[in-house]
Order: C-alpha cells, then sequence, then structure tokens
C-alpha cells in the first residue's frame, strides 16, 4: 500500500501550482497624546462680550500633550473664530484669542513659547522635548459694535492637532 | 447546586471568615506651609505603611538670563543621604510652572526623612506642591483586627500566684535553727580564741615578771602555774637519751688509683687555659707597644 500512495502524491504536486500567502501585522501607537484636563467657560461681564478671562467670570480651557518622543511631533493649537453653536447671529463677531504653555514637566519646554509659530489663529509649537505639555487658551468674542449678544447659550470649539513631522 | 451554594453562603458567614486590605491614598500638600517639611507630619501612621509615587509641581519666578536650579528632595530618616533627590535647571531660561511626577517600588516610610524644596541660584518657587501617594495592609500586624488571616487568640495567663519561698514556715525554721547553730559555733570559737588569749598572756606573765617577788600575786601565781601544768607536757623535765651514727665504709688496699681519662681531660683543659693566658698577655704586650 505505501509503495502506490507516495508515487500518486508526488504526481498531484508535480502536477499543480501551489501559492500561499502570510501576513505580516503592525500597530503604531502614536507617540503623542492630546487630553482635555479643563473644559473652558465663557464668562459675559459686559452684554456684548463673552471672555474666558478668570477676572471676568470665565474659566480658561487647558489641553496637556503628552508626548512620548522628542522631535517627531508639533502641536497646533487653534483658538476659536466662530460659534460652534449659538443663537442665530446677524451682526460680526469680532475674535481674539492666545495660547500659551501653562505648565511643562521638564525646563526645556519653557522655551516653547517664544518658540511658537503664529499665524492666523493658530500657534504651532515643535515638541522637541519628550514630556507633558499643558496649554492653557484665552478666547474673547465681542459682538458688533458694543451690541448685546441675544440671550441664549454659545458654544465654540478650540482645535488642538499633534502632527507628525 | 442548592446544596452547594448553601455550603459557601455558610462558609462566608462563619466567624473565622478573615481577609486583608490594601488601602491606597496620598497625602495633603507637603509645601502648603513652607518649603520644607517632616515626614512623620505628612505621611498618616499606618503600620506597614509604604511610599510608592510622588508629584510635584512648582512655579519657577525667575529672569531668562540668571541661572537657577531647584532642588526637590527627601533625605533618609537616618541622615545618610537622599531617598529621592529631583533637579530643575532652569539657567538661561523663563520660568513656568513645572510638574513633575514619580513612582516608588513601595519604600517603607519608615526610610522617609525630612522633605525640602532648594533653590540655587537667582530666582524664587512659588505655589509648591509636594503629594505623596502611599499604600498599607490593614492587616499588617494581623493582631490589630481578629477578621486578619493569621490573627491569634490572646491567651489568658491563669492567675497562679507567686510563692516566695521566703514566707513557707518550715523553710523559715530550718533557716532560723542553721543560724543559730552559726551562733553557738561563733560563740564557741569566740570563747577558744579569748582562753587562748589568756593563757599565752599568762604564760608571758609567768616566764617575764617571775623574778619580781613584788608582782607576785599567790592566786595569779597558782591560776599561772595551774594553766603551766595544763599545757606543758609532763616530760618536760626529762632528757632524751643520745645516740652516735658511726663510720661503717672500709676502704680495701689503702690506696685509690687515677682515672686517666678524667686526667686527660684535664691535661687539655689546663693547655687550652694556659693558651688562652698567652694570647691575652701577647695582645696587651703589642698594645703596650
Amino acid at each position: 500500500m505505501l509503495k502506490i500512495v507516495v508515487p500518486m502524491a508526488v504526481s498531484i504536486l508535480a502536477t499543480e501550482f501551489v501559492q500561499a500567502q502570510t501576513e505580516i501585522i503592525g500597530n503604531v501607537d502614536s507617540k503623542c497624546i492630546i487630553v482635555s484636563e479643563t473644559p473652558g467657560v465663557y464668562g459675559n461681564p459686559n452684554p456684548y462680550q463673552l471672555t474666558t478671562a478668570t477676572t471676568s467670570g470665565g474659566v480658561q480651557p487647558i489641553i496637556r500633550f503628552d508626548v512620548l518622543a522628542a522631535d517627531y511631533y508639533k502641536a497646533v493649537i487653534e483658538h476659536p473664530v466662530s460659534f460652534s453653536s449659538a443663537p442665530t447671529l446677524d451682526d460680526v463677531v469680532t475674535w481674539t484669542g492666545d495660547v500659551e504653555v501653562s505648565e511643562v514637566s521638564d525646563t526645556d519646554m519653557s522655551t516653547y513659547d517664544s518658540d511658537k509659530i503664529e499665524y492666523d489663529n493658530a500657534h504651532e509649537y515643535q515638541m522637541t522635548v519628550a514630556g507633558s505639555t499643558w496649554f492653557k487658551i484665552s478666547s474673547v468674542a465681542d459682538y458688533g459694535y458694543n451690541k448685546s449678544f441675544p440671550a441664549g447659550q454659545y458654544t465654540a470649539v478650540v482645535e488642538a492637532e499633534c502632527i507628525p513631522l | 447546586m442548592k446544596r452547594l451554594g448553601l455550603g459557601l453562603a455558610a462558609l462566608c458567614c462563619l466567624p473565622s471568615y478573615s481577609f486583608s486590605e490594601e488601602i491606597y491614598g496620598t497625602t495633603n500638600n507637603a509645601a502648603q506651609t513652607g518649603l520644607a517639611w517632616v515626614m512623620t507630619n505628612i505621611l498618616p501612621e499606618y503600620a506597614g505603611l509604604e511610599v510608592n509615587g510622588l508629584v510635584y509641581s512648582y512655579t519657577a519666578v525667575k529672569d531668562p538670563e540668571t541661572d537657577m536650579i531647584v532642588w526637590v528632595q527627601n533625605e533618609y530618616a537616618d541622615g545618610n543621604g537622599y531617598i529621592f533627590r529631583n533637579s530643575d535647571d532652569w539657567s538661561g531660561l523663563p520660568g513656568n510652572t513645572i510638574s513633575k511626577s514619580f513612582a516608588f517600588p513601595n519604600l517603607p516610610a519608615t526610610l522617609w526623612g525630612p522633605g525640602s524644596i532648594e533653590v540655587d541660584g537667582e530666582g524664587d518657587v512659588e505655589n509648591a506642591s509636594v503629594v505623596y501617594s502611599y499604600r498599607y495592609d490593614t492587616c499588617f500586624d494581623p493582631q490589630t483586627d481578629p477578621s486578619c488571616p493569621g490573627y491569634r487568640e490572646t491567651v489568658e495567663i491563669p492567675d497562679v500566684g507567686l510563692y516566695d519561698p521566703l514566707q513557707d514556715d518550715l523553710i523559715q525554721e530550718d533557716m532560723e535553727r542553721k543560724a543559730r547553730i552559726q551562733e553557738e559555733e561563733a560563740e564557741q570559737e569566740r570563747q577558744r580564741r579569748r582562753e587562748q588569749w589568756a593563757l599565752s598572756n599568762a604564760l608571758e606573765d609567768l616566764l617575764g615578771d617571775g623574778n619580781n617577788p613584788g608582782l607576785i600575786d599567790p592566786v595569779s601565781e597558782a591560776l599561772a602555774l595551774a594553766l603551766t601544768a595544763r599545757v606543758l607536757p609532763t616530760d618536760y623535765l626529762y632528757s632524751l637519751e643520745g645516740r652516735e651514727y658511726l663510720e661503717t665504709v672500709v676502704l680495701n688496699g689503702g690506696t685509690i688509683q687515677d682515672n686517666s681519662k678524667a686526667r686527660r681531660s684535664n691535661l687539655a683543659q689546663q693547655l687550652l687555659h694556659q693558651q688562652m693566658v698567652d694570647s691575652q698577655y701577647e695582645s696587651s704586650q703589642q698594645e703596650t707597644k
């Protein structure tokens, strides 16, 4: 029996084309993590103004960037220039704002503010040090020419990105 | 299944059911009242407490051009170095708020000595916060809680009462008897010494003052004679019969032969002595020349 079976198997292998595929799977975890630590609140010191200034009853939002590898990422944070939700507005809203480093986990990060690049409402930071960096955003919205904001709830969004270099 | 459930429920409700629990917590801000603190005032007093982390933050206020190094540290409790020390070098950098966290491999609280934040250079530290995280086992000492595993019931020692042998009547009687015997023996010894002393004085008086009739008291003389009669042996006045040992060795032949070996030896020594004297004489003659 063995003498018969073996030639048959050989003949099958010799006559058919065999192909195989195998996968290589790799996962890349981001070495940059963004955490919204403190949500912001607009205060309304004047009828025409919404501001995050603490002296005006507002709360400045704080965003934390955890960078595990230095020199591989840049952080781009944009302070708001529009409401994501608000009552109907029929006049112009003037937006001003700023982003600054409020806390660091390494002393070398204290130069981030002086080295940042600003364009439009964006603030771009080169994350040259591994560790955590806290950014504090301020935002002020003035409505019309000293015009009162319509009553209602106003929401604006701060956009923060961690862009690989 | 129903029986199994009932059994487990009964097991849980048994009085001997025991457990231990690990409690985790964090301290208040150690730097709340100043930049130096004592750990015994910061960590809670639980047996077996271990420190497993530290988070600190502060704001460095300084001129970007100046040099400043901030040390956050804890000494060892025995003062031998630092159990934790970290530096932030702000030299040439603008000040900011810094926050750092550290994890420790459960270091016993007893190792942690005084903590402090020190500044080298120009600048100030504001809004400092130092918070320690810790853990402890509620059953680190099983005897603190009967529910802890390993707890042992305390054994009550029965009140047996102390036995003082000195209070025993029989022993006291025996001790008193021995004390009486010792006292009697001591008294006898004293009496014996007194008699011996009196005897020796009487003998001296008798031998020393016997030629002075004025000093002789008939009574004392009689007493002394009586004592002397008791001490001196009765054969004191008798003479002993002497003896003489006569020479019994006899030399046969009448002459003693010389020992030839001894003679040669004597001659050899004599010759050596003569040579030594001659050499000394010759050397002294040469020196005088």
